[in-house]
């Protein structure tokens, strides 16, 4: 493994890339009991299309969730279990773009490691678990359906992509899983499930040549696996804006404007903390804006926003509650008016950079977020302990060009969920 | 670990030095008992003084003093700790040895912590009518988008109907109509009553030596004028009336959750047991409530237990099929009589104990973990020390924990009623 030092941030990062394609990543935490471990694979709800040495492959909507929830399984034994007994806790999730898995210990960290390493590697599917797990995955989409905060995004993802599947939820529906058999899974796994598709993230305490010497054990992947990536997307949004009612307090709204999709390495990683940054400018706590909308009692502290990204996708996006989300709507697209005419102050700017910089440095002590990071945008082609760097290469004209090229009238769409009428 | 240090009568800082973390944390909380009269005040009150202070009188300048601390921030705080309840500010900040350009950013942070509690901007001998009005509108607005949760807002309804003669069942917030009648001079006249009075729980982790908080601290809160009133110590559950509570809404998934009570509290022998029964039966992925009915029925996606250690509380909570509401409450109350029977294998009580062993070691690897367990640890008057804890878990047997689950009584039940599939 080779070490590499990241001075400015006070942490140093053993990488490899091993034999069978996985690339492993250990982040050392002298002093510390806790360990955690990521184990992601490049692989999540938007990738259901693709081909096996040239056979191709559409898999239902939902599938890589699905899989991640019979993953646990292994032929007679219980992973949850083996993982309590060695008192750690297991868990994992599945984004648009990727599944990950982890678990966090404080001891008996090799034995750990190696139940996640095989439970991963390990594809075990009955017609009868997998039948099983359709009431569970009801229930979760039922629970997610009465959720406004996913159901504003997602209704706001619909509304605003014709081509890129961000526009169908990540759990699928009812209808979608039910067509999820073994096979379908079983081709799944193996298609994505594959080291060279993979990485390991360890942050702890723990020996960095152990953990390279385990991961080494893994199969490599068999055969040639192409993924659908590339959507065409137009950058306008025809649909206009989208509504929906439940039970809730007040009215709950979400705003995307799109943006071009970032594509990989430190270009897009900057391109990326841009639209950050445009962000902060135009509706932050720092700006005018927000003070002004605050004050006005049109927004309140649920308000926020930032870029969106998506393998394939980028946009920018606030959301919040508020009486009158079309008066937020008009007062961003006016005062991106004016940004892109005035810009940003050199000093304003100067200090929203710092303050990002500094965020992101609290962010790591947290063994969560760190794994989460380096994994994700490891995938992206970059070293995410490189971001004071890219920080430093914006300028605040980067910034204007974006708020004028992105922040628009066609570009934008507004989803809102209402309160239910009273039936009583 | 910590050390624990009385600056003037009634206020205690409490400290973790540290040195192996990026940023460091310091709370501020005043602490009042929880009560109908004062929650929505307390809740309030650091909203209020979050809007501007003397020097600093709006929260864009605000924001911009912690920009240039590198985007340090300070939040409201407000916890309900068994009868009582916290106001009070939480600061989060990077050590100085990261500032890129070499400045220092605890000091200014601790001068503008000071500026912000005690140096609001006044009108007329009270708080400012706009910022007291609008923070009212969002408290307001916070309180009713708990509905928002479906989950959450269903064990809100649970204790709410269980404790209806004990302060555990208000709201940690307050309630609309408290809210609403507040005025500027009533959260003044508030203010300075809890200032003068209450007990001030101060803790900082970080790496600065506890002599130099301390110091810091006395010169930040030297000019109090204090008259310290020692608050009522902490009760069990005072009861009510059980019940069994339905109500309907338009949504798509029924949420069922059932409330126990039990004599034992966190002050009492057979916590440690209870913690276990905890875990056992609902605590997460191993537990008999997700294994049983998740795993081998699926008749739930979410479903697991929570112990209220300062009450002697335990409630469950799953989210259903709207149809399946006497099938879920049989079999929940069928896991529970097994565990009062004693049908606990070796297993579940050994990976229990690692579980709370696991979660013990765990706190110390993060700046706000520490906080929390310890600031709680403090107020809810938890009589362990992390070492004697883990020895009274090691030492707790089946058996302890079959009669922690007999001690369990079934109080009340809340069902959230939604579509039936």
């Amino acid at each position: 493994m080779k070490q590499r030092l990241y001075p400015e941030l006070g942490e140093s990062v053993w990488w490899s890339r091993l034999e069978n394609g996985l690339t492993v990543a250990v982040v050392p935490r002298k002093g510390f009991s806790k360990k955690y471990a990521y184990l992601v694979t490049d692989y999540g709800s938007i990738h259901t299309e693709f081909s096996v040495d040239g056979k191709p492959f559409s898999a239902p909507a939902g599938v890589a969730h699905y899989l991640e929830h019979k993953m646990f399984d292994l032929p007679g034994r219980d992973v949850s279990e083996e993982f309590a007994a060695l008192g750690a806790n297991v868990n994992a999730f599945t984004s648009y773009d990727l599944t990950a898995y982890y678990f966090s210990c404080t001891e008996r960290f090799g034995e750990c490691l190696a139940l996640l390493l095989e439970f991963v590697a390990t594809p075990y599917f009955t017609e009868e678990t997998v039948e099983k797990e359709q009431g569970i995955i009801g229930q979760e989409i039922d629970m997610t359906a009465d959720a406004p905060d996913t159901r504003v995004f997602e209704m706001l993802m619909e509304n605003m992509y014709r081509q890129h599947p961000i526009r169908v939820p990540i759990l699928g529906s009812r209808d979608t899983i039910a067509r999820i058999t073994p096979q379908v899974l079983e081709a799944c796994h193996s298609a994505f499930y594959r080291p060279d598709n993979m990485m390991l993230c360890v942050v702890g305490d723990v020996d960095p040549e152990q953990v390279e010497a385990m991961a080494s054990g893994i199969c490599a992947g068999k055969g040639t696996v192409t993924r659908r990536d590339g959507w065409q997307e137009d950058m306008t949004c025809g649909g206009g804006g989208c509504e929906e009612y439940m039970e809730v307090a007040m009215p709950m709204f979400q705003i995307g404007f799109k943006a071009e999709p970032l594509g990989k390495g430190p270009e897009a990683v900057k391109q990326e903390i841009v639209g950050d940054l445009a962000a902060e400018a135009l509706f932050g706590e720092s700006s005018e804006l927000y003070l002004r909308l605050y004050e006005q009692g049109i927004i309140d502290s649920s308000f926020g926003g930032g870029l969106e990204t998506v393998e394939g996708m980028a946009m920018l996006t606030l959301s919040g509650d508020s009486d009158h989300p079309d008066a937020v709507l008009e007062a961003v697209l006016e005062e991106a008016q004016r940004l892109s005419e005035t810009g940003v102050e050199e000093e304003a700017f100067q200090r929203m950079k710092r303050s990002a910089l500094g965020r992101r440095l609290r962010e790591l002590d947290s063994f969560d977020s760190v794994c989460f990071r380096l994994c994700a945008y490891y995938f992206s082609g970059f070293d995410y302990f490189d971001f004071p760097e890219v920080y430093r290469q914006v300028n605040r004209e980067d910034i204007q060009e974006f708020l004028k090229r992105v922040v628009t009238r066609q570009r934008c769409s507004l989803s809102v969920i209402y309160p239910k009428e009273e039936t009583q | 670990m910590v050390k624990t240090m009385s600056l003037f009568p009634g206020v205690t800082l409490r400290c973790v030095p540290d040195d192996r973390f990026k940023h460091g944390v310091l709370s501020l909380q005043l602490v009042r008992p929880m009560c109908r009269e004062e929650a929505a005040k307390n809740a309030l009150l650091p909203a209020v003084l979050l809007r501007g202070c003397r020097r600093t009188p709006d929260l864009r300048r605000i924001t911009h003093r912690l920009d240039a601390l590198y985007g340090a921030s300070v939040g409201t705080l407000v916890r309900r700790v068994g009868d009582w309840q916290t106001t009070g500010l939480y600061c989060s900040f990077i050590e100085d040895h990261y500032a890129m350009d070499g400045e220092e950013v605890f000091a200014p942070m601790m001068a503008l912590l000071g500026e912000l509690l005690l140096e609001p901007v006044l009108e007329n001998g009270a708080f400012s009518r706009d910022y007291v009005e609008s923070e009212k509108k969002n408290l307001i607005a916070t309180i009713a988008s708990e509905l928002n949760d479906k989950r959450a807002y269903a064990a809100g309804q649970l204790l709410k109907r269980m404790c209806a003669e004990d302060p555990f069942g208000l709201p940690r917030l307050g309630e609309q109509p408290q809210v609403e009648a507040i005025t500027p001079q009533s959260l003044y006249s508030h203010y300075q009553t809890v200032l003068r009075e209450s007990a001030i729980e101060i803790f900082y982790v970080g790496s600065r030596a506890p002599e130099q908080v301390a110091a810091q601290m006395e010169t930040l809160l030297g000019d109090i004028n204090r008259n310290y009133v020692n608050l009522e110590a902490q009760t069990a559950f005072r009861g009510g009336a059980e019940g069994d509570y339905t109500e309907v809404m338009d949504v798509n998934q029924g949420k069922l959750c059932v409330g126990y009570v039990t004599p034992i509290t966190l002050r009492d022998e057979g916590f440690v047991a209870m913690q276990l029964l905890n875990v056992i039966f609902g605590g997460g992925m191993t537990s008999k409530l997700f294994v049983q009915i998740r795993e081998k029925q699926s008749l739930c996606y979410a479903i697991g237990s929570g112990f209220y250690g300062s009450k002697g509380i335990l409630s469950v909570s799953a989210g259903i099929d709207s149809g399946k509401r006497e099938l879920v409450l049989e079999q929940i109350e069928k896991q529970l009589d097994a565990c009062r029977r004693g049908d606990i294998t070796s297993e579940e009580l050994t990976a229990a104990k690692e579980a709370l062993r696991s979660s013990l070691r765990s706190v110390h690897d993060s700046p706000g973990a520490i906080e929390n367990y310890y600031a709680s640890r403090a107020l809810s008057g938890l009589p362990y020390t992390p070492d004697s804890y883990l020895q009274a878990v090691e030492a707790a047997t089946a058996e302890q924990v079959a009669h922690a689950a007999q001690s369990l009584r079934r109080h009340t039940v809340y069902f959230l009623k939604g579509a039936e599939q």
